[in-house]
């Protein structure tokens, strides 16, 4: 087991160069001189072409291609990720300060999704066609569909107009905590609802679920030792890239709830051309995604016995 | 987002404002407490004044920090750290300082001060001032001479912006958390805490040399999303929103409890033409072209339809107030879409089998970029504007760049005859816009690609010339008038569609506010909470 996780961790190494090689000639591509941004964000007037041309020699910004891609790669290597363009301030500073606030709403919102679809779809499986299904499904469809700007105006509107219970916006309490983390629960949940419902109707027709069935086995017993772990397995790969997803930053719900996360961060780096920034969360978000799929499939091994076997080989 | 997507977010908002059951009026507390909800928190290090984040639209830079001129809100000059300035000649102002004013931190203002917040404006690139190190020059404490490194006689009206505001000697830049760092000026609220991307709280500074600020505290709330600013205000989490959508505002007015309130005109809507551009965006070179593009556009319907009212129809780019009497120098463009066909006619250009005209097998098609300062603020103005100019046979394409960086890129190639933007007057330089965007002299120290692409010449810039050099306001004024003339009436190279509003929204409670149409310099030292 050891060696398998010790494998994936390596693997990292070549995912990450792919990954930022990619990134960084995206950005290379993309419209706009990060010079020219910074001038403009410093001052009222437009700057002159010979103080853009200055910044960028400054920046560092006239080398080529590839040496400016080796430059960037040996300094990240030593852990040194760069300055933001338009903060000044570190980038691996810039993306830890706000990654706390990120990982608190993807966690909790990731586990209200859990919460809500784990229960939901199972119901919805063992009571295939009833009310209670037919209600989980369209249900699944709405919460699916609903864009999560519009849900998190929605919630606004009910609980911090309407009820008054719960704060418009902000960050720092538990209320605070609330609205953002329902927003993307429900959207999470509704896909999540779905996935559990099929993914269990499935291992239900499997003969071992008949064998249990055979051998007079309560419908609680069938379901929560036999059917149910092996069909958490999509449902775990499904959390797994949604929390993976979360993690990265949710820029809309961030906007609207004036959360301080890694999500607008990320998109006014974008807008800005702060390329140190993005870089370096390209790399974070590769990180992030290698490491959440590691833990995906450490559960696969807890969830389904078979698995466990293959990866004490690995 | 898309203009679907607001469009629906905006009907989301509208329909909650309509359906939500209005609170029933409180009691207010006794507590001159303020919760302004301002946009996104811009951090950036400062090298001049310091770890926070205080140039916002109705931020609370001006709270914090002063200026040694303080800008009106008619645009006029009035006496702030300074009492008195004169032009001493060789480029030179000479300042008189007010005296018996301290920093937030118990130092005593001087001349000194000055030179050291100068000094560091200097290292900071010295701005549109063009302020070097040792441009400011101590007389004694309470005289100083400014002398910027390029000639430069609207220094005054330029030093207004909040960017020039007098910061403690020997406090750097840095976290400001740590005491030493703290931004410290000399205004009428001082710096209590700032939590990045979440809030920054004042309180109002009982040793102000001026009238005391009523307000005991007030708190700046970062909400980058203007739908959530309404709503906070909405449910009474915030006293104060700004930057209210124009399509939420008259709804938002009919709400009970809630003021909206809207600034006289400091910012515009224009479209300017390329004149100087490479094939194939070169119609725009034609006056004939100009001038019917300048007529075809109803600017009436475009305030009414596109800004809901939160506008008027101007003649100029710059808030017509900051003119005087000049302003009817500038004439503007009525909307006759009879003569811009017959202009078109005249100059050769017939309507082509589809009604599109063309000339020696060319047709009348221009490339429309939209994107500064974003492109979701001119929405829906450039589909009005495509309509209206097809009924007398010119084409638009819009180009829509997805932020402000493509729309720079794409202003650096040259690539579009028609650029839509909106802008601001944030200074008591009536040549400020024309200035920064038009004048296009070789090797001038300001070269940038709006003079390279949109610049009328050497009339104008030798108008632009005098502007700098004068030391004569009312002449000031006057040149300025004919610059804009030469723009818009003359040369039809800027269209201005209209001059808008700040509109703000507050809660009823909320008395004294006075909105600046320069959100930059709105003050807020005469607010206070009523019962």
């Amino acid at each position: 087991m050891r060696r398998y996780i010790a494998r994936r961790i390596l693997n990292l190494v070549p995912v990450l160069l792919g990954i930022s090689l990619l990134a960084f000639s995206l950005s290379a591509l993309a419209p706009g001189d990060p010079a020219l941004r910074i001038l403009r964000l410093q001052s009222d007037a437009p700057p002159t072409r010979a103080a853009v041309a200055k910044l960028r020699v400054e920046l560092g910004l006239d080398a080529p291609f590839p040496l400016r891609y080796l430059r960037w790669l040996q300094d990240a290597a030593r852990g040194d990720l760069g300055e933001s363009y338009r903060t000044g301030e570190p980038v691996l500073r810039a993306l830890a300060l706000r990654f706390p606030a990120t990982a608190q709403v993807a966690v909790v919102s990731t586990l209200l999704a859990l919460v809500i679809s784990l229960p939901l779809g199972v119901f919805s499986a063992v009571r295939r066609n009833a009310p209670v299904d037919h209600a989980s499904r369209i249900w699944a469809l709405v919460g699916a569909s609903m864009p999560s700007f519009w849900l998190a105006y929605v919630l606004i509107l009910m609980f911090s107009v309407g009820l008054r219970l719960l704060p418009v916006a902000g960050h720092g309490t538990l209320a605070h905590l609330v609205l953002p983390s329902v927003t993307l629960a429900l959207g999470g949940a509704a896909t999540l609802t779905r996935l559990t419902r099929s993914s269990l109707l499935e291992t239900l027709g499997e003969d071992f679920v008949r064998t249990a069935r055979a051998k007079g086995l309560g419908s609680f017993s069938v379901i929560a030792r036999h059917a149910l772990q092996p069909g958490l397995i999509p449902v775990v790969t499904a959390l797994g890239i949604r929390l993976g997803h979360l993690l990265a930053g949710a820029a809309i719900v961030e906007t609207v709830f004036a959360w301080p996360g890694i999500g607008k961060f990320v998109v006014d780096s974008i807008y800005d051309r702060d390329y140190p920034v993005i870089q370096g969360f390209v790399l974070f978000t590769g990180i992030v995604f290698v490491l959440v799929n590691l833990l995906v499939d450490l559960a696969y091994v807890w969830i389904d016995p078979r698995i466990r076997i293959e990866a004490g080989r690995g | 987002m898309t203009g679907k997507l607001r469009g629906m977010l905006v009907a989301v908002v509208v329909a909650g404002l309509a359906a939500t059951v209005p609170a029933g009026a409180q009691t207010p507390a006794a507590k001159q407490e303020l919760v302004v909800a301002i946009g996104a928190d811009t951090y950036r290090l400062d090298r001049v004044r310091g770890d926070v984040a205080l140039s916002r639209v109705g931020g609370p830079a001006k709270s914090i920090f002063e200026t040694l001129v303080r800008l009106g809100r008619n645009y006029q000059l009035e006496p702030g750290l300074a009492t008195s300035w004169e032009f001493v000649g060789r480029n030179t102002w000479r300042l008189t300082l007010r005296r018996g004013v301290r920093f937030h931190n118990g130092q005593p203002f001087t001349a000194a001060a000055v030179k050291w917040t100068f000094d560091r404006i200097a290292q900071a690139g010295g701005g549109t001032a063009v302020i070097g190190e040792g441009s400011a020059k101590i007389v004694d404490d309470f005289t100083v001479d400014i002398t910027p490194t390029a000639p430069n006689v609207r220094l005054i009206e330029q030093i207004v912006h909040p960017t020039y505001g007098i910061v403690a000697p020997n406090t750097f830049p840095g976290p400001a958390t740590e005491a030493a760092n703290r931004p410290t000026g000399t205004g009428p609220f001082r710096l209590v805490e700032y939590v990045r991307g979440n809030r920054l709280v004042v309180e109002g500074n009982p040793d102000y040399w001026g009238a005391k600020p009523r307000l005991q505290r007030m708190t700046f709330r970062f909400m980058p999303d203007a739908n959530t600013r309404v709503l906070g205000l909405r449910s009474r989490e915030v006293d104060f929103a700004v930057a209210v959508p124009r399509e939420i505002a008259n709804e938002l007015e009919k709400t009970p409890g809630i003021r909206v309130v809207r600034s006289p005109v400091g910012q515009y809507e224009a479209v300017y033409i390329a004149i100087h551009g490479k094939e194939p965006y070169v119609l725009g070179r034609e006056k004939a072209v100009r001038q019917a593009l300048s007529l075809a556009i109803d600017k009436a319907a475009v305030v009414r339809n596109v800004w809901q009212n939160n506008a008027i129809v101007s003649q100029t780019m710059i808030p017509a107030s900051m003119l005087g009497e000049h302003t009817r120098i500038v004439k503007g463009t009525p909307y006759d879409p009879a003569a811009a066909r017959r202009v078109l006619e005249e100059a050769g250009w017939r309507p082509g089998p589809d009604g599109i005209r063309e000339k020696g097998g060319r047709r009348l098609s221009l490339v429309m970029v939209v994107g500064f300062p974003n492109a979701e603020i001119h929405r829906p103005f450039p589909e009005l504007a495509q309509g209206m100019l097809r009924q007398v046979g010119i084409e638009v394409r819009i180009l829509i760049t997805p932020d402000v960086s493509s729309y720079e890129t794409q202003l650096g190639k040259g690539e579009g005859d028609l650029w839509v933007e909106a802008g601001n007057q944030n200074d008591a330089n009536p040549c400020f816009l024309p200035d920064l965007l038009f004048y296009s002299k070789p090797g001038a120290r300001q070269e940038n690609e709006y003079g390279l692409l949109f610049g009328p010449g050497p009339v104008f810039d030798r108008l632009i010339e005098v502007c700098r050099t004068t030391a004569d306001p009312e002449r000031l004024r006057e040149v300025a008038a004919q610059a804009m003339a030469l723009l818009i009436d003359q040369e039809a190279i800027v269209l201005p569609i209209a001059g808008t509003f700040n509109v703000l929204g507050l809660s009823e409670r909320v008395q004294g506010f006075l909105p600046h149409p320069s959100g930059l310099n709105q003050g807020w030292e005469a607010v206070w909470i009523s019962n």
